[in-house]
């Protein structure tokens, strides 16, 4: 059980003001099909920005444009792959204005449940959590040139051709760009507060959501890997620089499909020299991390999930009572403007 | 204003690794950040005051600034961010979705019951059709990632180098340019380069001329001319006696 190792940034329960505990997890995340990411609508070209090559040298000098993994096209799918576990052992709450099951974007998050403890929500219901999971826009190691297909679409009517039964033809020929798989994004997330079963909640989410970007059902396969978990003070390194220090690592001339052992080996070197960085206390070692991930496993199979998911659930059940009715005459409470809200 | 409560200053530099969002202003659907960043949030973000996880009742109505500030503004105080440079910015659209299977996009709400289409198409208005009360779709201006902004921060206070900015969390590293000693000019009329806080102003400096940027929680001013004592912190004056909500406690 190497979750003990991290104890020193872990909570022993949730509590509603931070209290400077950070654990890094540094996350390949590789495309194992055609993928879509844009920030404007379809027809648009991948999302991808112009940002210096490397850290050091030439490289920094040098300018390409790499793709982009948006932060918020990150976290939509991981949360929604718990939410459907929580649905389905029935921990999701209802929401007490409109007796809705808990649910994303409608104006109705039920604010019990272990998604809206630790995602967040805005104020829907006159409350709002701060997510404790704190993602960064991912970048490509490859120029964007080098990783992104064009693709033509006819759509074909039933009839197999591109004319329908009136002969008409069919205007739906299109080209569109798309992400080609064997691409390797290098992302950092920082978890801030949480503890054991929280980071093992969001592990298994990133671990085993398999589909990103548009049209997430039908393409967007992704494989996600933890290659370093670190526990520190302060935040680390942007998933920016990991990217531009492991370019400089890796040296050149990159091709695209890149090595994946190379690229971890050269991500790991980059990552090694962040336990030198001021604030970090804690690096698990390989063994660690394995032992990590197997833990993880653990919690999330089929015989160990149900019992899991209840006790975080359960890690909660002290925020959710109603306080006690103030004594509306004389004054106990402290002032006017006391909030309705229990602390541990 | 004779004596300065802060010995020094460091000049830092905020260096945007990811767009940031706040929202300054809103037009229809669009959301607006506003060049600037504002010094409270700074100081949330630097993590000298800390906020709860979790607002309910009466919190989410009200911002606590003023608790908050006023207890660590003897030892801190920190400066709007002014951009080094144009800002730039980019646009981006924002789609709330749900996590069921099926859903609509209906008066900027996110549909998801099913069974009230029929209704919806007989022309009836059933309520998970209403419109929603926060925006689910829009677009959104964004601090462009690369942008550098400057701030002085006084006190003698550690940084952490990352901080994180705005709804989304954006990542900013901070750099700390140079440390300088804050030295206290005479009564007179100045120019101040750098952007200010007006809640923060103290009362006593008489402002002759500025340009204002309304943003919340408190306006903007920038190009100052005003009389009165000044800090001047390396090439950069301003009105000596800045205090977080200084304006408004000094009214009580
Ligand atoms: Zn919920």
């Amino acid at each position: 059980m190497s979750i003990s190792k991290l104890s020193s940034v872990l909570a022993t329960s949730y509590e509603n003001f931070p209290k400077g505990r950070f654990i890094t997890l540094v996350v390949l995340r590789t495309t194992h099909s055609e993928t879509i990411f844009r920030t404007e609508g379809s027809g648009e070209p991948m999302c991808s920005e112009f940002v210096q090559a490397g850290l050091e040298g030439e490289n920094q000098k040098t300018i390409i444009q790499r793709l982009v993994m948006t932060k918020r096209k990150q976290v939509a799918p991981e949360r929604r792959y718990g939410r459907e576990h929580l649905r389905a052992h029935e921990l999701l709450y209802t929401n007490p204005k409109d007796g809705s099951l808990c649910s994303l974007n409608t104006n109705a998050p039920c604010e019990m449940c272990v998604d809206c403890f630790l995602y967040g929500f805005a104020a829907g219901g006159g409350g709002a959590q701060k997510s404790r999971i704190w993602t960064e826009d991912a970048f490509s190691i490859l120029p964007a040139s080098d990783v992104v297909g064009d693709r033509t679409i006819n759509a074909i009517y039933e009839t197999g051709t591109m004319r329908d039964e009136k002969g008409n033809a069919s205007t739906a020929l299109n080209t569109s760009e798309y992400i080609k798989p064997g691409v390797h994004f290098l992302d950092v997330v920082t978890l801030k507060d949480v503890t054991a079963d929280e980071l093992r909640y969001i592990i298994g989410n990133i671990l085993f959501t398999s589909r990103y970007g548009a049209v997430s059902s039908r393409v967007g396969r992704m494989e996600n890997e933890i290659l370093g978990v670190f526990g520190s003070i302060t935040e680390l390194p942007s998933s920016l620089e990991l990217v531009q220090a492991t370019y400089d690592v890796l040296g050149k001339p990159l091709e695209h499909p890149l090595n994946i052992n190379q690229l971890i080996t050269a991500s790991k070197q980059v990552i090694a020299n962040w336990k030198n960085k001021r604030g970090v206390s804690v690096q698990l070692s390989e063994e660690e991390l394995a032992n990590l991930l197997t833990d993880v496993e653990t919690n999330w199979s089929p015989d160990e999930r149900d019992n899991f998911l209840k006790r975080l659930t359960q890690s909660y059940e002290s925020f959710r009572q109603v306080a006690p009715e103030k004594n509306k005459g004389k004054g106990k409470s402290k002032g006017k403007n006391t909030p309705v809200e229990v602390e541990i | 204003m004779s004596t300065i409560p802060f010995q020094q200053a460091k000049l830092v530099e905020l260096y945007c690794l990811e767009p940031v969002f706040f929202a300054s202003r809103e037009l229809s659907d669009t959301y607006y950040t506003e060049g600037v960043i504002g010094n409270y949030a700074l100081t949330y973000a630097l993590g000298r005051v800390n906020s709860p996880y979790r607002l309910q009742g009466q919190a989410t109505g009200r911002p606590t600034y003023k608790e908050d500030l006023q207890p660590i503004a003897q030892d801190f105080y920190i400066l709007p961010a002014s951009p080094v440079g144009r800002v730039t910015f980019r646009f981006e659209r924002f789609n709330a979705l749900s996590d069921s299977y099926w859903y609509a996009m209906t008066n900027n709400r996110v549909a998801t019951a099913r069974e009230d289409l029929p209704l919806q198409r007989q022309g009836k208005k059933p309520s998970s059709f209403r419109p929603s009360n926060f925006p689910q779709t829009g677009r959104l201006r964004m601090i462009e990632r690369r942008n550098k902004f400057q701030t002085l921060v006084f006190g003698n206070n550690q940084l952490p180098n990352y901080i994180r900015l705005g709804k989304f969390m954006s990542k900013v590293r901070v750099n700390v340019l140079n440390e300088f000693p804050v030295t206290l000019l005479a009564e007179g009329e100045y120019q101040s380069q750098h952007y200010l806080n007006a809640a923060d102003l103290p009362q006593q400096i008489e402002a002759l001329a500025f340009d204002l940027i309304s943003i919340p929680p408190a306006p903007i001013i920038k190009n100052l001319r005003f009389r009165g004592a000044a800090w001047q912190v390396g090439e950069i004056i301003v009105p000596a006696g800045l205090h977080f909500c200084g304006r408004e406690s000094n009214n009580e």
